[in-house]
C-alpha cells in the first residue's frame, strides 16, 4: 500500500510537471513532447486504478496517432517561438484569473463528500481482467454509441478529405512520356492568314 | 494485478538510466571548447541562408488524421476479440456493421485517391 | 443470433437506420457514378429525406417505445420534430443546389455531410442517454464544420469555420464537464433512472448538482446561440455560404430543442424552479441585445444572425413558463422560426450572382421594381419575423407569451413586447428599403433556378398561410405534449 501511495505522487508530479512544460517551454515541439510524457504519467494514474485496457488506449492512440498530428501541424505552420512568448504575456492576466476561478471551482464546490456513496474504489483480484469486462458491456448492452462511434469516425474521413487541397497548385512537374510522344502537329498549327493593311 | 506491471516499470527506469547515463557521462566528462567557426552550420563553405527546420507538407496532416482513424478501429477491435466467445453472434455483428461503415470510408478514401501521394 | 434478430430489436430505430443507409448510399453512388449524373447524390439525397419525412409521419401517433438496450426512444415528440427537421433540411438542400454548382463547390460531399448532421439531429431528440445524446451532438455539428469551410476559395468562410469549430467545441467540452458531474452525483447516464433519483430529492441539494446544471445550461445557450453565449453567431453566419447558414440556422435548432427537452423536462422535471432563473437571464439578455443590436447593422446576414438570438430569447420564453403549454409554444416557435430563418437566408442565396451574395441590405433596394413577386415574398419573412398578423410569427409570439402569463409572469411577457416592438423596426426598415428606394443603379437581375423558386414560395407562401390557419400545427405541437 505504501508502494502504491509513493507511485501515487510519482506519478502525479509527473502529470502536473510535464502540464506545466507544455505552457512554459519556448519551443512548440518541446511543448508537444511535454504533452507526450504528460499522456504517458496519466496512462501510469490510470493503470494504478486498475483501468488497464484504458490506460493502453491512451499510449496507442494518443502518445501514438494525436500527438504525432500535433507534431505534424506544429512543424507545417512552423510556429515561431516569439509568437507564442508574445500572446503569452497577453493573455495571461485572463487567463491568471480563469484559472483561479477554475482551481476555486474545484477546490470548494467538488468535494468529495458531495459525491452520494462513491466510497473506496473496489480492488479486483489478480485474474481481474479490464478488457473483458469492457468488452462483455461495449459490444452489447452499449452497442448503440458504439456504433455512433464508427459514424462519427465516417464523418471524419470524409470531411477530412473533402477539406483537403486537391492538387499541390504550386508545383511543376514533366510528364516525360508526353514529351516522348508528342508530333508536330501538336506543338505547331500554321495558319494561312489574309495580310492586312497598315492602319 | 499492478504487481504483474512492476517488472515494467523497472525496465522503463532500466532503459531510462541506461539512455541517459552515456549522454550525461559525455556532457560532463568531454572537454568544451567552443568557438564560433565550430557551432557553426556546415553548407558547403558558404553561410547558411535558411533555417534547417523546414515545414511540413500539409499533405502529412491528412495521412496522419486517416492513421488516427484506423489506430482507433484496431483499438475497438481488441476487446471484441478478447470476448468473442461471451457475447455471441450479437457482438458479432454489432463489430461487422461498425467495420461495414468503416470500409465505406476506406472506399471513400481509396477512390478520391488520398492515399496517393502525387 | 442472426442479423435478422440483431434489427427486430432496432424496428423504433427505423427511420434513424434508414437515413444511415441511405447516406452510405448517397457517398457510394458519388464516388462511382458522378461522372454519368452529376447531380445523383443530391436526387438520392432529396429521396432520402421524403422517405424519413415519411417514416417519422407514420411513427407520429404510435405510443413510446424504446431500442438498443432502452437507450434509444421513439416517442410522438421525437417523430414531430424529427418531421419538421427533416423537411426543413429537405429546403435548405434544395436552395443550396444551384449555389454548389455555380461555385463548383463538390456536391456529393456537401450533402453526405449535410445528411449525416441530419442523422445527428435526429438522435439527439430520440436518445435515452447521455451518452448518445452527447455522440449525436457532436455528429451534428462536426459535419456543420466542415460544410462551411467546404468553399476553400472563401477566406471568410474557413475563418466562419475555425470560429465556429473552437466555439463549438468549447461548448461541447462545457457539457459534457456537466453531463459527468451529473453521473457524479445520480452515478447513471440514462435518462429515465436520472429523472429517478432527481424525483427523489436527495440529490439535487449539493453544490456538484448545482455545477453540473451551470455547465449544462452553458453549453445548451451556447449551441443555442443565446446572450451571453452569443458571440460566435454573428460572425458565423455571415461568414458562412448563405446555404450553409440556412442550414445551420434551422434544422440544428430544432435538433437542440429536442436535446434541451431530454436534458431539463425529461430528466429534472421536479427541478424546474432551478434552471428557470438561468433561462429567465438567458431570455432577456437574447432579447435585449438581438433586438438593440440588430438595428444598427448594415450587413443582412448579420441583421438576420443577431435577430436569430432575439428569437431565440424568445423561444426560451416557453422553456420558462415550465408547462405542457409552454414547452408545446416553444416547440411551435422553434418550428415557425425554422421555416422564417430558411427563407430569409435563402432569398440572399437566391439574389447572390456569380457567387458573389447578396448580403447587404444595400443590395435589396427597390427590390420591388426588378421583381416584385420575390419583393412580396421577402415582405411576408420580415413582417413574420417582427411577429405581425397574419403571418406564423405572430402565432409563435403569440402563444409563448400567453404561456408566459399562465404562470403569473407577466413583466417577462410585457418586457417581450417591449423588445419585439424595437425589433420591428429593423424589420421594417428592410421592407421600406425594397418598396420606396430607389435601385441604385441598373445592375441585371440573375436568372433565378425555377426549382428554388417554387421552393420560396411555398416556403413563403407557407409563413402566410400557417399564419392564417395555425390551429392545426398548434394543436399537433399540443398532442405530443399529453
Amino acid at each position: 500500500m505504501l508502494l502504491e501511495t509513493i507511485f501515487f505522487y510519482l506519478f502525479a508530479a509527473g502529470v502536473v510537471l510535464s502540464a506545466v512544460g507544455v505552457v512554459f517551454l519556448r519551443n512548440p515541439v518541446h511543448s508537444a513532447l511535454s504533452l507526450v510524457l504528460a499522456f504517458v504519467f496519466s496512462a501510469c494514474l490510470w493503470l494504478m486504478l486498475q483501468a488497464e485496457f484504458l490506460a493502453l488506449i491512451l499510449i496507442l492512440v494518443y502518445v501514438g496517432a494525436v500527438m504525432t498530428l500535433f507534431l505534424f501541424v506544429v512543424m507545417t505552420i512552423n510556429l515561431d517561438a516569439d509568437i507564442k512568448k508574445q500572446t503569452f504575456v497577453h493573455y495571461l492576466p485572463f487567463g491568471l484569473l480563469l484559472m483561479a476561478l477554475l482551481a476555486a471551482l474545484l477546490l470548494f464546490v467538488l468535494k468529495p463528500a458531495h459525491f452520494l456513496s462513491i466510497g473506496q474504489p473496489i480492488i479486483q483480484d489478480q485474474d481481474y481482467s479490464n478488457v473483458q469486462v469492457l468488452g462483455k458491456v461495449l459490444y452489447t448492452h452499449y452497442v448503440y454509441p458504439f456504433e455512433l462511434a464508427a459514424v462519427l469516425l465516417l464523418v471524419a474521413i470524409v470531411a477530412a478529405i473533402s477539406l483537403n487541397p486537391r492538387q499541390p497548385s504550386n508545383k511543376k512537374t514533366q510528364n516525360t512520356e508526353k514529351q516522348l510522344y508528342i508530333k508536330r502537329a501538336d506543338r505547331v498549327r500554321l495558319l494561312s492568314m489574309p495580310t492586312e493593311k497598315k492602319p | 494485478m499492478l504487481g504483474q506491471y512492476l517488472p515494467i516499470l523497472i525496465f522503463i527506469l532500466l532503459g531510462i538510466v541506461m539512455g541517459v547515463l552515456p549522454i550525461l557521462g559525455g556532457w560532463i566528462l568531454g572537454p568544451k571548447k567552443p568557438n564560433k567557426e565550430k557551432l557553426a552550420a556546415y553548407e558547403c563553405g558558404f553561410p547558411a541562408f535558411e533555417d534547417a527546420r523546414l515545414p511540413f507538407d500539409v499533405r502529412y496532416y491528412l495521412v496522419a488524421i486517416l492513421f488516427i482513424i484506423f489506430d482507433l478501429e484496431t483499438a475497438f477491435f481488441v476487446p471484441w476479440a478478447v470476448v468473442l466467445n461471451d457475447i455471441g453472434w450479437f457482438g458479432f455483428w454489432a463489430m461487422m456493421i461498425f467495420l461495414g461503415l468503416l470500409v465505406i470510408g476506406f472506399i471513400y478514401e481509396w477512390k478520391k485517391g488520398a492515399l496517393e501521394w502525387e | 443470433m442472426y442479423l435478422s434478430t440483431f434489427f427486430a430489436n432496432a424496428t423504433p430505430a427505423l427511420p434513424e437506420i434508414a437515413l444511415l443507409s441511405m447516406t452510405c448510399i448517397v457517398l457510394l453512388a458519388d464516388l462511382f457514378f458522378s461522372r454519368l449524373c452529376p447531380r445523383i447524390p443530391y436526387y438520392l439525397t432529396q429521396l432520402a429525406l421524403l422517405g424519413v419525412i415519411c417514416l417519422s409521419l407514420c411513427a407520429l401517433n404510435k405510443p413510446q417505445t424504446s431500442a438498443f438496450f432502452g437507450m434509444f426512444m421513439a416517442d410522438p415528440l421525437s417523430s414531430l420534430l424529427n418531421v419538421f427537421i427533416c423537411l426543413t433540411s429537405l429546403f435548405s438542400f434544395l436552395y443550396a443546389r444551384s449555389f454548389l454548382e455555380e461555385t463548383k463547390m463538390p456536391l456529393g460531399e456537401y450533402y453526405t455531410l449535410g445528411l449525416f448532421s441530419v442523422l445527428g439531429m435526429m438522435l439527439m431528440v430520440s436518445s435515452q442517454n447521455f451518452l448518445p445524446l452527447f455522440l449525436g451532438l457532436e455528429l451534428q455539428s462536426l459535419p456543420l464544420y466542415a460544410m462551411i469551410a467546404l468553399r476553400r476559395s472563401s477566406g471568410i468562410a474557413s475563418e466562419a469555420a475555425m470560429k465556429y469549430f473552437i466555439m463549438g467545441s468549447l461548448a461541447s467540452a462545457m457539457l459534457l464537464y456537466g453531463i459527468s458531474l451529473l453521473y457524479g452525483v445520480t452515478h447513471s447516464l440514462s435518462i429515465s433512472e436520472a429523472a429517478i433519483i432527481f424525483s427523489q430529492g436527495t440529490a439535487t441539494h449539493n453544490t456538484v448538482f448545482a455545477c453540473a446544471l451551470v455547465f449544462i445550461i452553458a453549453g445548451i445557450a451556447f449551441k443555442f446561440g443565446a446572450a451571453p453565449f452569443h458571440a460566435w453567431a454573428p460572425d458565423v453566419y455571415q461568414g458562412a455560404p448563405s446555404i450553409v447558414t440556412l442550414f445551420l440556422g434551422s434544422a440544428p435548432k430544432i435538433a437542440m430543442l429536442g436535446f434541451t427537452f431530454k436534458f431539463l423536462v425529461q430528466a429534472m422535471p421536479t427541478l424546474q424552479t432551478q434552471w428557470q432563473l438561468f433561462f429567465i437571464i438567458l431570455a432577456v439578455l437574447s432579447m435585449a441585445l438581438g433586438n438593440i443590436v440588430a438595428v444598427v447593422q448594415t450587413n443582412f446576414k448579420r441583421m438576420l444572425a443577431y435577430s436569430s438570438i432575439s428569437h431565440m430569447g424568445y423561444m426560451l420564453l416557453g422553456l420558462i413558463s415550465g408547462t405542457q403549454a409552454g414547452y408545446a409554444a416553444a416547440t411551435f416557435y422553434i418550428i415557425a422560426y425554422a421555416f422564417m430563418t430558411l427563407a430569409g437566408f435563402a432569398m440572399i442565396a437566391l439574389l447572390s450572382k456569380a457567387g458573389v451574395e447578396a448580403e447587404s441590405i444595400k443590395d435589396f433596394q427597390g427590390l420591388n421594381y426588378k421583381h416584385p413577386w420575390l419583393a412580396f415574398l421577402v415582405m411576408v419573412v420580415m413582417f413574420s419575423m417582427a411577429g405581425v398578423p397574419p403571418t406564423i410569427g405572430f402565432f409563435a409570439k403569440l402563444s409563448v407569451l400567453q404561456a408566459l402569463v399562465q404562470v403569473d409572469l407577466v413583466w417577462l411577457a410585457a418586457l417581450a413586447l417591449i423588445f419585439s416592438v424595437i425589433g420591428a423596426y429593423y424589420y421594417i426598415a428592410v421592407i421600406k428599403t425594397m418598396y420606396f428606394d430607389q435601385p441604385e443603379k441598373s445592375t441585371p437581375f440573375p436568372t433565378l433556378p425555377l426549382d428554388a423558386t417554387i421552393a420560396i414560395s411555398v416556403n413563403g407562401l407557407l409563413l402566410l398561410i400557417l399564419g392564417l390557419f395555425p390551429s392545426g400545427l398548434i394543436e399537433l405541437c399540443n398532442k405530443v405534449f399529453l
